[in-house]
C-alpha cells in the first residue's frame, strides 16, 4: 500500500506501519490506528454496555466479581485458572456468588493480581451517579497491609 | 537512578523489534524486516483452545521464534535466563542492569501502563527492552510506544510473574559478542523456505494457508457463539486490531515480510524476490481491505449472513493468492 494511502492522523495510537514510499521501495512510517480514529467511541460504548450488564448480574446474584473481570478483561476459564493456579472446575465454582464466599484471601489476592486491582474491589464496584459529570479520580493508595487499601476520591486537576 | 544509553526504535512487532534494537545496539545493522524475515516469520494460524475466550488467528510463528531462529540462521548467540524464584528473577534482572547490558524480558502486555487501556490486554508473550531503573520504576523501550518508558517496579513483577499459557517466568535475554561476518545470504533462505514450510506443508487443518480456509469457514460460525450482537461486533472488529494494529506493520505482517522480500532481494542478488515483494505487498492490500471492511460492519452491526459471507469470501481470496504465492517463492530460492 502507499504511504499516502494508508497514513492516518492520529497522535494518541501510533504504530510503525511498512508502506509503499514515493521511491517505490517499500519501508517503515508512524501512523495513528485507523481502527480507533475512526471507532473509538464504539468500543466504549460496548464496553459500557458490558460493564453495566455484568454489574446487573452480580448485584442479581448471578455472578460473582471474578466473572465479572474475567469476562471485561477477555480472559478465558482455562487461561485465568492457569493464571492463579487452581483446577478449571474449582474456578467455575467461584464464578457462582454462593461459592465466592469461601475462596481463601491468599486465593483472593491471586485473582487480584491477575486482575490488577485491589482485593477490595473483589467485594465492590464503584460507580458515578447517573448524570453526574463532574471529573475525579479514584485513587487506591496501596499499604504495608496487602489486605488493605485507602480508596481516595478526588476532583481531577484540570 | 541508572539509564543505559540505548536508540529507542518504534517497531512494527514487539519480538521482531525488540531483537533488530538490541542487535544494533550490540553493533550489527539489521532492518527489522531482514529479522521477521530470517526467522521465517509468515504464518497463519486459525486458533480455538481454551486459552482463547474467543476464536483467534495468529499471524507469525510461535513467539520466542523470532529470536531463536535468528541466532540459529545468523550464528548469533543469545544468553538467556528462567526463573522460579520472582525475587531471583528481578535480581538477575538489576545484576543485567548493573553491568550495562539493555536486556530483554518477557512481559504480560496488560501491565503496560503507558500504553492506552483499550490496547492492553492478556497477553504473555510481549517483549521489551528494560535500559535502566530508578527509585520507583524500571526504564524500558517498547517498540509500541514512541518514546522511552516508564514502569512502576511492581507492575513490572506482575507482568514478569504472570502465570498461565505461555507464562513469561521472569524470562530474560540479550546478544553475545556479534561475530565479524554473518551468513546473511543462507540465513534469507532458510527464513525464506521456513515460511514456505510453515504456511504449505504443516500437517496441520488450521495453520498455514489451510488455516486461512477454515478462518474463513468458521467465521460463519461466529455469530452462534458470540453472547449477543455487541460480542459479535467486537469480534469481528477485532480482526482489524489483530491484522493492523497488535503489532504487525500492517496487513497481517503481509507488509513486512514485502518488505523483508524486497530487503532480501538486493542482498543476495536475487530479482525474482523484488518481483515476489510486489505480489506479497498486493496480497496485503487484500488483507487491509478485509480489516477495513469487518471495522465498518462490525461498527455498523450489519452482522447477517451475507455480509459474513462475503468476508469469509474475501478471507477464502487471500487464501487462493498465498498458497500460489508461497508455492511460487519456495522454488526462488
Amino acid at each position: 500500500m502507499k504511504e499516502k494511502d494508508l497514513y492516518v492522523d492520529y497522535k494518541p495510537q501510533q504504530h510503525i506501519y511498512y508502506v509503499e514510499k514515493e521511491d517505490q521501495q517499500y519501508g517503515p512510517i508512524v501512523s495513528g490506528s485507523y481502527l480507533s480514529k475512526n471507532f473509538l467511541d464504539d468500543y466504549w460504548l460496548k464496553q459500557k454496555n458490558l460493564e453495566s450488564s455484568l454489574r446487573n448480574k452480580v448485584i442479581e446474584g448471578k455472578i460473582s466479581l471474578i466473572e465479572y473481570y474475567m469476562t471485561l478483561q477477555e480472559l478465558s476459564i482455562a487461561d485465568l485458572a492457569s493464571r492463579v493456579n487452581i483446577r478449571r472446575a474449582k474456578l467455575r465454582k467461584y464464578l457462582k456468588p454462593q461459592f465466592f464466599n469461601k475462596i481463601s484471601l491468599p486465593l483472593l489476592s491471586k485473582f487480584a493480581e491477575v486482575f490488577d486491582i485491589p482485593v477490595a474491589n473483589l467485594f465492590q464496584v464503584i460507580i458515578r451517579k447517573e448524570g453526574d459529570r463532574s471529573t475525579i479520580d479514584v485513587i487506591h493508595l496501596k499499604t504495608k497491609n496487602s489486605a488493605f487499601v485507602v480508596t481516595k476520591i478526588e476532583s481531577k486537576q484540570q | 537512578m541508572r539509564e543505559i544509553p540505548f536508540k529507542h526504535r518504534m517497531g512494527a512487532h514487539c519480538e521482531s523489534g525488540t531483537v533488530s534494537s538490541l542487535l544494533n545496539h550490540a553493533g550489527m545493522e539489521i532492518t527489522e524486516p531482514l529479522v521477521f524475515g530470517i526467522a521465517g516469520g509468515s504464518f497463519f494460524g486459525y486458533m480455538n483452545t481454551p486459552f482463547f475466550s474467543f476464536p483467534t488467528i495468529i499471524l507469525r510463528n510461535r513467539p520466542g521464534q523470532i529470536r531463536t531462529k535468528v541466532a540459529k540462521r545468523l550464528g548469533i548467540p543469545f544468553n538467556t535466563q528462567k526463573f522460579r524464584n520472582q525475587k531471583a528473577g528481578i535480581e538477575a534482572l538489576d545484576t543485567l542492569l548493573e553491568q550495562n547490558i539493555p536486556t530483554g524480558a518477557q512481559v504480560d502486555f496488560f501491565y503496560m501502563k503507558y500504553i492506552p487501556e483499550w490496547q492492553r490486554v492478556h497477553i504473555n508473550v510481549h517483549y521489551i527492552t528494560v535500559t535502566g531503573k530508578n527509585e520507583e520504576n524500571y526504564i524500558l523501550s517498547d517498540s509500541y510506544y514512541p518514546k522511552i518508558a516508564e514502569l512502576d517496579k511492581e507492575l513490572m513483577r506482575k507482568a514478569r510473574s504472570a502465570g498461565g499459557n505461555m507464562a513469561p517466568k521472569g524470562f530474560l535475554f540479550y546478544p553475545g559478542k556479534i561475530p565479524e561476518t554473518v551468513p546473511f545470504d543462507k540465513a534469507i533462505i532458510a527464513g525464506i523456505k521456513s515460511a514456505c514450510n510453515n504456511m504449505l506443508k504443516l500437517p496441520v487443518p488450521f495453520i498455514g494457508v489451510k488455516g486461512i480456509y477454515r478462518f474463513a469457514e468458521k467465521i460463519m460460525e461466529w455469530p452462534r457463539l458470540a453472547r449477543d450482537i455487541e460480542h459479535l461486533s467486537h469480534e469481528i472488529m477485532k480482526i482489524n486490531v489483530l491484522l493492523e494494529d497488535q503489532g504487525t506493520g500492517g496487513a497481517g505482517f503481509r507488509y513486512m515480510y514485502a518488505t523483508f522480500l524486497q530487503q532480501a532481494s538486493g542482498i543476495i542478488n536475487n530479482p525474482t524476490l523484488s518481483e515476489m515483494s510486489k505480489r506479497m505487498m498486493e496480497i496485503g492490500d487484500g488483507w487491509r481491505n478485509i480489516s477495513y471492511i469487518a471495522a465498518k460492519i462490525g461498527k455498523k452491526r450489519e452482522l447477517g449472513e451475507n455480509n459474513l459471507k462475503e468476508l469469509s469470501n474475501l478471507i477464502k481470496g487471500r487464501g487462493d493468492l498465498e498458497k500460489a504465492f508461497f508455492q511460487d517463492l519456495v522454488k526462488t530460492v
